[in-house]
């Protein structure tokens, strides 16, 4: 074993800057469409407004489209090769990524207007031996609230390098 | 769209299956929608030769929609996600239908909310993602 090394352990003490999200009528239709979301209070404001709802409402997963615009939206020249933001990648020997599983509360709804902001900490590095070798875990979490400070969401994130 | 009554569940009941199978554009509009940048799921070349896999990768998150959604396509609109659990146990390509589908693991008597398992398979029959999901009743004061 041994394939974080010092070098690594020492990358994932790091801080990551918190960000804002003004959350647009477009953004929730561009997301419910892309999910194929079937509820209208994603499409149309009058079926939101009906259901109790002050405008547009965005799917309940909608958070991570607040989370990659905070921390994806950058320079194109802080991106790795792959196209990930550098900022979140550790130095090991590889860097192949995948998605590796994702746990999420939800507080409440986010509606077209609200200005999300979400903090984003590096939980965790650990590594384990996969079929075809050593495998890395990077853990994430990610809080989100509203402009009136309620808490929104909480996410944790793991990603895998193989 | 009427409101399942939690009440009438009880564990072992099943969420009907439903069937995604994303193409390209509808990976596309996944990671525009989420400015993921991610060439896994855009750029073949790069894929296969980088990565090694034999096609484009659908997402784990649009993955994780898809559960969600086929619940909530299920349940109803009064009910919305309150937790979601997902992990990845095999990768899903372009090309791959997806089922997705559950059981119901527990209600509460009061009927506000229910937990499910929810899985997605492949039309060749790999699971590629299993998730837990509580739902509970919309409450007006979160309006």
């Amino acid at each position: 074993m041994g394939v974080i090394t010092e070098e690594a352990r020492a990358w994932a003490q790091r801080d990551y800057p918190s960000h804002e999200f003004t959350v647009t009528t477009h953004d929730i239709r561009r997301f419910a469409t892309a999910i194929g979301a079937s509820n209208p209070i994603h499409f149309d404001r009058e079926a939101a407004v009906s259901a109790g709802f002050a405008d547009l409402v965005a799917p309940t997963l909608f958070t991570y489209v607040v989370r990659m615009h905070a921390y994806t939206l950058i320079d194109p020249s802080l991106l790795e090769e792959d196209g990930s933001p550098a900022d979140d990648v550790p130095p090991l020997s590889t860097k192949r990524a995948m998605a590796g599983g994702v746990s999420i509360e939800i507080e409440r709804r986010i509606v077209a207007g609200d200005v999300i902001t979400v903090d984003k900490r590096l939980t965790d590095m650990y590594e384990k031996e996969g079929r075809s070798g050593p495998l890395v875990f990077v853990e994430f979490e990610f809080r989100f609230r509203n402009q009136r400070g309620e808490p929104v969401a909480t996410e944790r994130f793991t990603r895998i390098y193989r | 769209m009427n409101t399942i009554d939690v009440r009438s569940l009880s564990p072992g009941t099943e969420v009907p299956v439903q069937t995604f199978t994303p193409g390209a554009v509808d990976l596309f509009m996944f990671s525009a929608s989420a400015w993921l940048l991610h060439r896994i799921h855009y750029d073949l070349p790069f894929t296969t030769e980088h990565d090694g896999h034999p096609g484009l990768l659908i997402h784990g998150p649009l993955q994780g929609a898809y559960l969600v959604e086929s619940a909530e396509r299920w349940l109803g609109h009064g009910l919305r996600l309150s937790s979601l659990e997902y992990r990845h146990l095999a990768p899903a390509y372009l090309g791959d239908s997806l089922d997705c589908g559950g059981t119901v693991v527990d209600i509460d008597q009061d009927g506000g909310t229910v937990e499910l398992d929810l899985w997605a398979r492949t039309g060749a029959g790999t699971t590629t993602t299993t998730g837990r999901a509580v739902f509970s009743v919309e409450e007006r004061g979160e309006r």
